[in-house]
């Protein structure tokens, strides 16, 4: 009984194939936005903001996060995909295109650029929640992480929905409730999956990594019920035009956010492990940012809707998330993920299998961490001074890089040590 | 005769080394309890595999208590 058994985890490649490709689109990301800051600062309607928000969220963070629930779904809650490797050749490069074609259809390229997109990644969105949704039903796990995975796919399929309803619009020419659809989509992206998402694996790594104690069970209801009323209580707002609830969807979803990031913050303040290393830095930079974004949406609740400083505000926000909370967490935890699987996979086959440590050096999570807020500094900045969003945009391109070049290190690391194997 | 292993200050893999290295060592008729902040999903297919039973409870402060036994 020596040996360490996880025969339920999928082969290493079916997450890694994501993980390679999502720093593609960070950089992406950064260079489009340095390239049209003025565009991107000055409106949340802008195609070129529109474009940019789908680098980081479809393009970056939906690969990342698809990837990662193919490879901790069967370990955390018991949930195991069937056939992973057919489905990860089925939605990896459905994705990747999809995800390529949907910010050039909005940068220009055309309809038909913004129609193969919307093809291309209902394909590849659906077939990860039948089988990541399939999988979750049928686990057997307890506990409120399991509660939170499920309602992060069925916010998915909700906002992938309401996407594709939004680019059928552009791309088909169809007679839609655009503005309606938007900020649905919108609402059910953020909260409904990306920060639900975010909020199981918290409940996950948080005390796993940083050895702090568990999220209390009803903490870990209570918060997810607060997003979902919220959804709710702003979808009926939106389609039935009802003002109150609209003002009752903010509260609760500020609520929710702000309390997620509180609570995290206090774990990590009791934690049993007193070494501070990146990705604990990372959560921390995360959970500011959500609490940033709480506050000036909060804001922009009470603004009059002819307010110029709205604008700056729906940039805050957007910036606070998309470029702040989610994809410092999601770096945050690339290394931890990435070293893990590499010492998962080696120690299988050989006893003196490097630890995570010589995989994923902590010295390179560092160095990629400190680009990475240097350049959330000047993005966030921008809000301010516009102009700053050029150098922010080239620093997030560069940490993106640097981030796939660790990775790409980490994986040459792995090979080696495979020939020095087989040799 | 009951032995109980509190793993939620040890980092990943510990934890389950820790079980795997008692449980060769575990008598008929006694248990082994591990406290965890998660639910050890790649300790039950070992468990299975090697012939023990467990039950798996949740505190309300998020500690996961495991008390394994031989089948």
């Amino acid at each position: 009984m020596s040996a360490l058994s996880f025969e339920q985890a999928p082969p290493a490649s079916v997450p890694l194939r994501f993980f390679v490709t999502a720093p593609f689109f960070g950089v992406a990301a950064g260079l489009v936005l340095s390239w049209n800051w003025q565009a991107v600062t000055g409106s949340r309607w802008a195609p070129e903001a529109v474009a940019v928000v789908h680098l980081l969220t479809v393009g970056f963070m939906l690969q990342v996060m698809a990837g990662a629930l193919l490879q901790v779904m069967p370990v955390a809650v018991g949930a195991n995909v069937s056939h992973p490797k057919l489905v990860a050749t089925i939605v990896h490069p459905c994705l990747t295109l999809g995800g390529a074609l949907l910010p050039l259809g909005f940068l220009g390229a055309g309809p038909l650029a913004l129609r193969l997109a919307a093809v291309l990644l209902a394909i590849g969105v659906f077939t990860f929640v039948f089988v990541a949704g399939l999988a979750l039903v049928r686990s057997p796990a307890m506990g409120p992480t399991l509660l939170v995975l499920r309602l992060a796919v069925v916010g998915l399929a909700i906002a992938a929905g309401l996407g594709l309803a939004v680019t059928s619009v552009f791309g088909f020419s169809l007679a839609l409730p655009l503005g309606v659809l938007i900020d649905l989509h919108v609402a059910w992206a953020s909260l409904g999956w990306a920060l639900m998402l975010l909020m199981g694996v918290a409940y996950l790594v948080v005390p796993m990594f940083q050895l702090t104690p568990s999220y209390p069970v009803r903490t870990g209801r209570v918060l997810p019920a607060l997003l979902v009323s919220a959804l709710v209580a702003w979808t009926v707002a939106m389609t039935a035009s009802v003002e109150w609830l609209a003002w009752l969807s903010t509260a609760l979803g500020i609520a929710g956010v702000s309390g997620f990031a509180i609570v995290t913050l206090r774990l990590q303040s009791k934690r049993r492990r007193k070494v501070t290393d990146s990705t604990l830095w990372a959560w921390r930079i995360a959970m500011g940012c959500l609490l940033l974004a709480a506050v000036s949406e909060g804001v922009l609740r009470v603004l009059p809707t002819d307010e110029p400083l709205r604008a700056r505000l729906e940039y805050l926000t957007g910036a606070a998330l998309f470029a702040g909370a989610f994809p410092t967490a999601i770096a945050g935890m690339l290394s931890k993920i990435v070293g893990f699987l590499g010492w998962l996979h080696l120690q299988k086959v050989s006893t003196q299998a490097p630890t995570m440590q010589q995989v994923m050096p902590e010295v390179r999570a560092r160095w990629h961490l400190r680009v990475s807020l240097v350049a959330l500094a000047f993005i966030l900045l921008a809000t301010v001074w516009p102009v700053l969003a050029v150098p922010g945009g080239v620093l997030f391109a560069v940490a993106s890089a640097g981030l796939g070049w660790s990775m790409a290190l980490g994986l040459r690391t792995w090979r080696r040590h495979l020939t020095s194997q087989h040799a | 005769m009951s032995v109980t292993i509190d793993a939620r200050g040890l980092l990943p893999p510990e934890p389950m080394e820790r079980v795997l290295e008692a449980l060769p060592t575990l008598a008929r008729g006694d248990t082994l309890t591990l406290l965890l902040p998660r639910e050890p999903f790649p300790l039950y297919a070992v468990l299975t595999r090697e012939g023990f039973v467990w039950q798996t409870r949740l505190e309300p402060d998020g500690t996961y208590v495991i008390t394994m036994r031989h089948a």
